[in-house]
């Protein structure tokens, strides 16, 4: 008897669970078809998680989409060339130096969470930015004092003449919540209060799945024409892609090279390739900090052109980059292509392998005992240089299987290792390396990564590493960056970039193998007004500002939104959850007549 | 049950707990790294804010310096902070708890209809139910769970839609309740029917094997001869023998649960351990490996734990020795 009862009690129990699952799913569908009509849903695909919510701890890319729109800045750019256009500042004026700037705020400014914005939360941003260092920020603050004039006025005052002025890209924070955490320690805030001034804000962040950003109905420019938006993690890209296809997403950032190439030329998604200045390069060893034991080959500006010759660049572009990118051989200082400077034809360091023999025989590097390798002038070592790439970057196996096919055909020699990112700072600041393949990306303001190249930045202490990691400066190029640091006129500026970056190129310390782009790509059926920055190359999504969001429309109805009916997939999981009810069922009724059976 | 016998395997089970969080902080630290410098490469930060970085993480000081603090934190439940994302590595953790137990506990479960299989076709060894039950088994044995994944992802997902191409939810989701329930039910379906396939052919193997050993056994020759049906000797007397392989194997998998499945949480991005550990793995991020590591290896310990203690149920000799 007790065998029977129990099987009953279970079986009964698995009944009453499907007449269960056969009414939520009715409800479940119901609410499902209220959503479409009500919210405008944006799915982003991506392959990165945000790092953090908060400004001053976070500092992966995906973050910076969420500060580019919940926060706006007192300047705003351009979605197609960058110009400096009003943003929660209306207006602005500058003192006769140059180093005062005054800023007036749009009026009737408010937070999302209606609390107003005031020249205060401006000026409070700045200087705690700056006392605090705030990773994102201080690069921007740390020569600068805010003062809230009035309600509406702030006046900033730079302590040296900065070009950047009077851009002022920097998140203005509220001052009422971020006042207490800058108490304590800010980076551990967890920043999840979703009070902005941008056309989204944060509404929800599940780590490892996605984050929410809802329309925030008090942007200065008015309420965005979509709801929210969901920035959907994906571990795979292969995955993402085929949620693309499924129509599961809207677009994909990050989407993997090869999938990218494929679905160009689809009538029902547009793929952008786009450009944000960053590039790939080879460096070579140029041995100034001190430090290491670089190949002594490396301080011959005829053996680094030699090097440069010997690489063709078409096609490293065309086989590794999968055509996806720019060729351009010049450093990448700007997401702006302003910047770009056109090397002379006589100064161009294509590929060449004839001329590389001749640079390095004319140098006396000669291959004495004929086993294919080149040594130093007069015999001795030979040309066998240690060569560095990234286990993290997935085109390092492709650069390395024919730059290294290249430079032996010249008679140089390699030897490869394969270094995580942490790694391969620590054996670049040491110095023990004599070539490498890296890349970087810039701001829009070239500065930065111009500073990246003087002797300031040259490691001499290994403890304490710094960014010239080809450990290569020069005095000319020292002052030509001293003299665009401060030069207010900007075609005057323009020009000395261009020249410090014609400069870099000829010392041939970088050969830039290429310029990367962002590849990215969305449906066409479901939104309209999506907005390249730069205009024509730059990114739809992930770019400087983020301008596309708030510029989308949805197309016809039903965009973004669930399928009304109930999918294949969930009445498939009904039938086999009711066929394992029933099997179940089945067995512990033959369970308990098999065990009644044997009793009696 | 004896209390010598419990105090000495739970005895057991922290001092080998104990070797595992020594041998875990030095293991990430065989070379020496700093990762800080790369993690803010090109920020422009002052030397001092990279101290604050570093002592953040606990990078600074000597290596004997860092484990006394590893250790103080750890007594406090504290795992320390993740490089990516300056999350205390606990919460990430436990976020990532739930949804791995939810996917690879029901698929073990699912995974455990190959014990039943197993014991049929060994007891009915040669059948032709034996014959296609091992060949099935062998089949999806032999198949690696990244491969039915990506096979299962592109026909059902891809190509007919009638899944989620991943995650845990409906993108943007605000359910709850029972529609929360069904949606993650829908989500879940391939992931689980994948790891299922995967480890149901090794429950089927040992189960069946085992029921062989059991099979020229003298009691079940008893059992025929007081007349009891075939069905019943089976059932009361190979079965129970044949259950400690199972018993054991059944435990390190449970206890392997906690490790979450690397593959198929990537493939299917499922925001569980597995994924965690992929996306730590890629980074790296050291704190969260390490207290992955540290989560997966107390999982497999306890399971084991579970499983000695209930071997000295199932099997009184195992006591006495």
């Amino acid at each position: 008897m007790k065998g029977r009862s129990w099987g009953i009690a279970i079986a009964v129990a698995a009944l009453g669970a499907l007449i269960g699952t056969v009414q939520v799913t009715g409800s479940a569908t119901a609410s499902g078809a209220e959503a479409p009509g009500s919210t405008v849903t944006l799915t982003v695909g991506l392959q990165q998680d945000l790092d953090s919510p908060n400004v001053t701890a976070g500092y992966l890319v995906s973050s910076y989409e969420l500060w580019n729109l919940q926060y706006a800045t007192l300047t705003d750019k351009a979605a197609d060339d960058f110009a400096t256009i009003p943003g929660l500042a209306e207006e602005w004026t500058a003192s006769e130096d140059g180093l005062t700037y005054t800023y007036t705020r749009r009026d009737g400014l408010k937070w999302s969470d209606g609390e107003p914005l005031t020249a205060e939360d401006v000026a409070w941003t700045i200087n705690t930015s700056r006392d605090q260092e705030w990773i994102n920020h201080s690069a921007t603050t740390a020569n600068l004092t805010a003062t809230a004039l009035d309600d509406r006025t702030v006046e900033i005052t730079t302590s040296v003449p900065d070009p950047k002025l009077p851009i002022m890209d920097v998140y203005i924070l509220p001052k009422h919540i971020w006042e207490g955490p800058a108490a304590g320690d800010i980076t551990t805030y967890e920043a999840l209060d979703g009070v902005g001034s941008g056309p989204f804000t944060l509404q929800e962040w599940k780590p490892g799945q996605e984050w929410t950003m809802v329309a925030n109905p008090n942007y200065w420019k008015g309420r965005p024409a979509i709801d929210q938006v969901v920035f959907r993690l994906y571990t795979e890209g292969g995955a993402m892609v085929a949620a693309l296809e499924n129509g599961e997403i809207d677009a994909a950032h990050d989407v993997p090279a090869d999938l990218f190439v494929e679905m160009q030329g689809r009538d029902d998604i547009v793929t952008i390739a786009g450009e944000q200045g960053g590039f790939t390069e080879l460096a070579m060893n140029g041995m100034q900090g001190g430090l290491g034991d670089g190949h002594p080959a490396l301080l011959d500006l005829n053996v680094r052109h030699a090097v440069a010759h010997a690489i063709n660049r078409d096609e490293l572009f065309e086989r590794v980059a999968l055509s996806i990118g720019t060729q351009r051989d010049t450093l990448g200082v700007s997401a702006n292509t302003e910047w770009n400077p056109e090397i002379p034809e006589d100064q161009q360091l294509n590929y060449d392998p004839a001329a590389a023999n001749q640079l390095l025989d004319d140098g006396g590097y000669l291959d004495t005992d004929g086993d294919g390798v080149r040594e130093m002038p007069g015999g001795g070592q030979k040309l066998i240089f240690r060569y560095a790439e990234r286990s993290e970057s997935s085109q390092s196996a492709g650069i390395r299987e024919l730059v290294t096919g290249w430079l032996a055909e010249v008679g140089i020699s390699t030897e490869v290792s394969v270094y995580d990112d942490t790694q391969l700072t620590d054996v670049i600041a040491a110095g023990e390396y004599d070539i490498f393949v890296w890349g970087w990306t810039p701001f829009v303001d070239p500065d930065p990564l111009l500073s990246y190249f003087t002797c300031d930045q040259v490691t001499t202490d290994v403890e304490s590493p710094l960014y010239n990691d080809a450990n290569w400066c020069s005095d000319e190029y020292d002052a030509l960056y001293v003299e665009q640091n401060q030069e207010l006129d900007h075609a005057r500026r323009v020009d000395l970039v261009h020249q410090m970056i014609t400069l870099f190129h000829n010392e041939a310390t970088y050969v830039v193998l290429y310029h990367d782009a962002d590849t990215q790509a969305y449906r066409t059926d479901r939104f309209e007004g999506w907005l390249r920055q730069p205009a024509g190359v730059g990114p739809v999504l992930f770019s400087n500002t983020s301008p596309t969001y708030f510029n989308l429309r949805p197309i016809g109805a039903g965009s973004g939104g669930e399928d009304d009916d109930m999918s294949t997939g969930m009445l498939i999981l009904l039938i086999a959850g009711g066929v394992v009810v029933v099997g179940a069922i089945g067995y512990f009724i033959m369970r308990s007549r098999s065990r009644r059976d044997e009793k009696e | 049950m004896r209390a010598g016998f419990v105090i000495r395997k739970v005895v057991g089970a922290l001092s080998t707990l104990a070797f595992v969080v020594v041998f875990n902080f030095f293991l990430f630290r065989i070379v020496n790294r700093d990762p800080v410098n790369s993690m803010f490469r090109g920020r422009n930060l002052k030397p001092e804010k990279l101290e604050e970085l570093r002592r953040k993480f606990n990078l600074d000081g000597s290596k004997w310096d860092q484990f006394v603090a590893y250790v103080r934190q750890l007594l406090h439940g504290d795992l320390g902070y993740s490089l990516k994302g300056s999350r205390p590595v606990a919460t990430v953790i436990g976020e990532a708890l739930w949804p791995t137990v939810l996917l690879v506990g029901t698929s073990t479960l699912l995974a455990m209809i190959g014990i039943t299989l197993g014991y049929r076709a060994g007891w009915r060894r040669g059948s032709a139910f034996d014959t296609t039950a091992t060949s099935f088994s062998m089949l999806t044995y032999s198949m690696p769970e990244f491969w039915i994944g990506m096979v299962f992802l592109g026909f059902f997902s891809a190509k007919l839609g009638w899944f989620p191409v991943g995650g845990l939810e409906d993108p943007g989701s605000h359910a709850s309740g029972l529609s929360k329930w069904l949606d993650e039910l829908h989500h879940m379906m391939l992931p689980a029917l994948v790891l299922g396939i995967a480890y149901v052919g090794e429950y089927m193997i040992v189960a069946r094997s085992a029921m062989i050993e059991t099979l020229n056994e003298d009691y079940l020759q008893l059992a025929r001869a007081k007349g009891m049906r075939e069905d019943e000797v089976r059932r009361r007397h190979a079965v129970p023998n044949a259950r400690l392989p199972v018993v054991s194997l059944s435990a390190i998998n449970f206890g392997f649960i906690f490790g979450g499945a690397i593959a198929v949480e990537s493939i299917f991005s499922w925001p569980g351990i597995g994924q965690a550990t992929y996306l730590a793995v890629r980074g790296p991020d050291l704190p969260m490996l390490q207290g992955l590591f540290l989560l997966i290896s107390a999982g497999v310990i306890l399971a084991n734990l579970v499983a000695d203690l209930l071997y000295g149920k199932l099997d009184p000799r195992v006591l006495g020795r």
